[in-house]
């Protein structure tokens, strides 16, 4: 009963952590269903999903459909790839190798470099070697360099105090590395491996300095809100917002819940 | 002679135009060529990137559908097309860019001049750019980069400008237009003339200066030559003196709590004024349109002292060649012929071929852009909604009374790196 | 050892392999790029290949490269402090006050759905909250707490730092959750039972078992304020600039052997940081336990 105290406290700190990280998104959330004369500032000037309209009827937004498939599409292969190369990557660190330390430098290098000198040098390299910039390939190693490191040092986190004795176990057992693989180490470290996806989704979602010099002639997400920024002032740019979260978060949601169900009829 | 060959494709498409309608019957035998190139036009995408306000997807459109080819189009910043037209020329084929970034990029050889015979509008395009003279044939202010500076080489190759018409232009210009003061004439309490006033202490905290360290100097120079405080021989190209006054003046005021900011991006200009965060500041022509969109009362005021102009142009690509850049050249040409005019012109922007543009508009929307004259009926902006009501009048009047009095322009100054050093410097005081 | 005979230094390097290829291909020679840029001379118009130390000798002798350092050192320093505190405390509560463990996800997960909105969309929209006629001076007016608004809140060091705490807290809150949901409740239970108090129980169990989480968080955060440009533009209304932003002036004019120069000194304060971070606490140590 004496921990009351404290757990309220904590309660307390948590709603308000909550409300502080809430506020901007709440009010981009009722700032978009501002009347068609409002402005992006408060008061409301009556209520009204004209924003939402005009972002389908007006072609002053340009090809926001396209950017935000772009910026998903790129998300998706950078988590996958983040996952994937973080993962093992993970695995490999746990003994002492070769490199360890020149590989380990090269991927905090990779984090501290900031991003819009990254998208340079990317696109330097690209024109050195005669080839032409374009998302899918320059867009999403530029994204990679930034979701890499978020990937590695997420998974030293994850696999600290992975009691590896698991792993001997099975392999005592007569387990092949595949088997153990996919029947120990996976299943242990998948909560991890979900947060390391998320990062690698998020971070390529939303990266706007990377970006600008290496994704060629189409326009991720980001971009193209950076550049609306440029002559839109209306709140159909918190439409934007509010749409883009709603879908993405949809799509998340979705993504889960097939995971689960697949999980569960096995 | 150049002339009439352009004259001729022109003829041809209208030909081709017909002969896609399903007409071909009898057309003559002269045909049998065109139709080769027809078909392999049409399979030509020609990729635009420009600054924010100068792409628009129905002009892209408009464009794609009037020609039988595919016109892309791409925003994004005006340093980023620079740096994307040096280091990734091929993701690029017409580069919309201002003038003063000639003076960077252009020795660069990334960028092929124009034959200004192939341009069926040239000769309509005002004499601002073509021969750098104001409306009365007086010569244009040379502070800073008139683009008419820039305009010309004398031959293909070249890396330096011609100092006048040769026949090859570096760019074909589009659009431009005269820069001032944006303010809030109901919170300023008095009326303002000069640009002295962005000094004055009475709007100690309130006001704003644009964050691009040529443009901002050049206001804060506009200011501080009206105040008398320093004299410039060119305040498009300032020694470093000249530099080192200003930037000491302006870090006196920003001391003083003078400035409330400086903006990077358009929405934050609009911001600080609809807000009344700011009441006079460094302002583009559609940010003020924006504050009065939300029924605030924002003028962008016509001042004594003139205005700071700008110029943008489209350039081609060094790597078009052969067909594409033939299909470049009819692109360019499309839009001088009208739509693209009239679409910027309903965002405050004046175009390279106001003739064109005029018939492109409605009589009410050119006597009050260009005339000058009260609205006769509701203004709209390009994307039909409406603007202004009947009766107003634009700020600054006439398209002569605004460019006309243009004394300086938007530059790439010759101490430029020494500037950007200086001004890093006040924003970091 | 291994089924494919394969000495377990070779396994190791055949796993980071991809990783090693993608960082060398996207980051080395990019990074091995703005080096030699740096070293190029410039003419006042483009750079050309060459070798001179102009770059490096004008940045170390302008006063106002210390200066930028410093209000970003700064600010970084400000913001590690309070995601630190923050993404401490909410992960204490999640793991140690919220027993159901589904609870403790969709609490967590709550924490992470802002970051699905635009990073740009959300800095912007701390606008309307802090201005001169926004929802904190006109709450603080009704109030009767002030007369007029306030001009520090917006446009000032204030607005840069709360941008920062709004957008980076999360990025410590994830590494230090994950390091404390892995703290055995038992040790907490045993040492309960041996009467030590809470304040100890954090002091000498808590605390050291999340440090790499806590280290990692920090490493996090730390990067991303130093390598900004973005908000601290936005949110100072222009009135700082941070070395980002600065460089980033000097990209936006072409200047690329500048902008190539302070990268440098930037990567190695940065690098310094982070391998001091690492000093403290070996984030691969624990790996091979």
């Amino acid at each position: 009963m004496h921990k009351s105290f404290s757990f309220w406290l904590l309660s307390a700190f948590f709603a308000l952590f909550l409300l502080f990280l809430y506020g901007p998104m709440i009010a981009i959330f009722v700032l978009s269903f501002q009347g068609p004369t409002g402005g992006m500032t408060f008061p409301m000037r009556g209520a009204s999903v004209h924003w939402f309209g005009d972002l389908v009827a007006s072609t002053r937004y340009g090809d926001l459909a396209g950017a935000f498939g772009r910026s998903l599409i790129l998300g998706l292969f950078a988590m996958l790839v983040t996952v994937t190369v973080s993962f093992f990557a993970g695995l490999g660190f746990r003994r002492r190798f070769r490199g360890a330390g020149a590989l380990f430098y090269l991927a905090i290098a990779a984090l501290v470099m900031p991003g819009v000198l990254t998208g340079l040098g990317i696109a330097t390299l690209f024109q050195t070697l005669g080839l032409s910039t374009n998302w899918l390939t320059s867009g999403l190693g530029a994204h990679l360099t930034w979701t890499l490191p978020f990937g590695l040092l997420i998974m030293f986190a994850v696999m600290n105090r992975f009691d590896r004795r698991w792993e001997d176990a099975a392999r005592d057992g007569g387990a092949t590395p595949v088997q153990v693989l996919r029947l120990i180490t996976l299943p242990i470290l998948a909560p991890g491996l979900i947060a390391v996806a998320l990062f690698g989704l998020t971070l390529s979602y939303d990266e706007l300095p990377r970006s600008l010099l290496t994704v060629g002639t189409r326009n991720t997400l980001p971009i193209q809100i950076a550049n609306l920024t440029a002559n839109v002032t209306t709140p159909a740019l918190y439409a934007i917002g509010t749409l883009t979260t709603l879908l993405s978060l949809g799509l998340i949601v979705a993504a889960f819940v097939a995971i689960l169900i697949s999980g569960r009829r096995k | 002679m150049k002339k009439s060959m352009k004259r001729g494709t022109v003829t041809r498409r209208g030909a081709l135009r017909t002969l896609a309608a399903g007409a071909a019957a009898g057309l003559g035998g002269t045909l049998g060529a065109p139709m080769i190139w027809a078909q392999t036009i049409r399979d030509v995408t020609l990729m635009h990137v420009g600054p924010a306000y100068s792409i628009f997807p129905d002009i892209a459109a408009k464009a794609s559908a009037d020609l039988g080819f595919k016109v892309e189009m791409q925003n994004a910043w005006t340093d980023a097309i620079m740096a994307r037209v040096l280091g990734q020329p091929d993701t690029i084929d017409i580069a919309d860019l201002e003038f003063w970034a000639l003076q960077r990029i252009w020795r660069a050889q990334k960028l092929q001049p124009i034959e200004t015979a192939k341009i069926a509008n040239w000769d309509k395009i005002t004499p601002l750019f073509r021969e750098g003279v104001n409306f009365d044939g007086s010569p244009m202010s040379r502070q800073g980069t008139l683009p008419f500076k820039v305009q010309y080489v004398a031959a293909m190759g070249d890396k330096t400008f011609a100092a006048g018409p040769t026949g090859l232009a570096t760019m074909m210009p589009t659009i431009f237009n005269a820069d001032t003061l944006g303010l809030r004439p109901d919170l300023v309490g008095r009326p303002l003339e000069s640009w002295a006033e962005l000094l004055s202490p009475d709007f100690r905290g309130k006001t704003a200066l644009i964050n691009v360290p040529q443009i901002g100097i050049m206001d804060a120079a506009m200011a501080l030559e009206a105040k008398g405080e320093v004299t410039y021989a060119d305040k498009g190209n300032m020694t470093r003196a000249e530099i080192d006054q200003t930037i000491a003046a302006l870090i006196a005021l920003k001391k003083q709590g003078h400035f409330r900011a400086f903006w990077s991006s358009f929405d934050e200009s609009v911001n600080y004024m609809a807000s009344g965060e700011v009441l006079i500041q460094s302002m583009w022509s559609p940010a003020v349109t924006a504050v009065r969109a939300r029924g605030v009362n924002c003028e962008y005021k016509g001042l004594k002292e003139g205005y700071r102009g700008w110029g943008n142009g489209l350039a081609l690509m060094r790597h078009l060649d052969g067909l594409r850049r033939d299909a470049a050249i009819e692109y360019l040409n499309w839009m001088l012929t009208g739509p693209y005019g009239a679409f910027v012109a309903r965002q405050g922007y004046y175009s390279s071929v106001p003739e064109t543009t005029q018939a492109a508009l409605s009589p009410a929307e050119w006597d009050y852009w260009y005339g000058g004259k009260p609205a006769a009926t509701e203004i709209k902006d390009p994307f039909g909604a409406v603007m202004e009501q009947p009766g107003r009048i634009r700020d600054g009047g006439s398209f002569e009374a605004r460019v006309g009095n243009i004394r300086c322009w938007n530059t790439t100054m010759d101490e430029g790196e020494y500037l950007v050093k200086r001004w890093n410097e006040f924003v970091a005081s | 050892m291994s089924p494919l005979n394969m000495s377990s230094e070779r396994l190791s390097q055949l796993q980071v392999a991809p990783l090693a290829i993608l960082l060398t291909l996207f980051t080395g020679l990019p990074l091995l790029m703005v080096v030699v840029l740096s070293f190029w001379p410039f003419d006042g118009l483009e750079y050309a290949p060459g070798f001179t130390l102009t770059n490096y000798a004008e940045m170390f002798a302008s006063a106002t490269t210390w200066r930028t350092f410093a209000v970003t050192l700064r600010y970084a320093a400000i913001t590690w402090a309070i995601t630190l505190l923050i993404g401490f405390t909410v992960s204490y509560y999640l793991v140690f006050h919220v027993r159901r463990v589904k609870v403790q996800i969709a609490l967590f997960l709550l924490c992470t759905i802002p970051f699905w909105t635009s990073g740009v969309i959300r800095t912007i929209s701390w606008i309307p909250f802090l201005g001169r006629e926004g929802l904190f001076n006109m709450a603080l007016m009704k109030l009767g707490l002030t007369q007029g608004p306030l001009d520090m809140l917006l446009f000032s060091d204030f607005a840069v730092v709360l941008t920062y705490v709004n957008l980076f807290t999360l990025f410590m809150i994830v590494p230090v959750f994950n390091a404390m949901a892995k703290i055995d409740r038992n040790v907490i239970e045993a040492a309960h039972d041996a009467g030590a108090t809470q304040w100890q129980i954090l002091r000498d169990i808590v605390i050291p078992l999340s440090s790499t989480g806590i280290a990692l968080g920090s490493i996090f955060v730390v990067t991303l304020v130093m390598g900004d440009f973005l908000v601290v533009r936005a949110m100072s209304g222009g009135q700082s600039s941070s070395v980002v932003s600065a460089m980033k002036n000097n990209i936006d004019q072409l200047y690329y052997p500048q902008a190539a120069a302070s990268a440098v000194l930037l990567i190695a304060v940065v690098l310094a940081m982070v391998t001091a971070i690492l000093r403290i606490v070996d984030v691969r140590a624990e790996l091979s336990r």
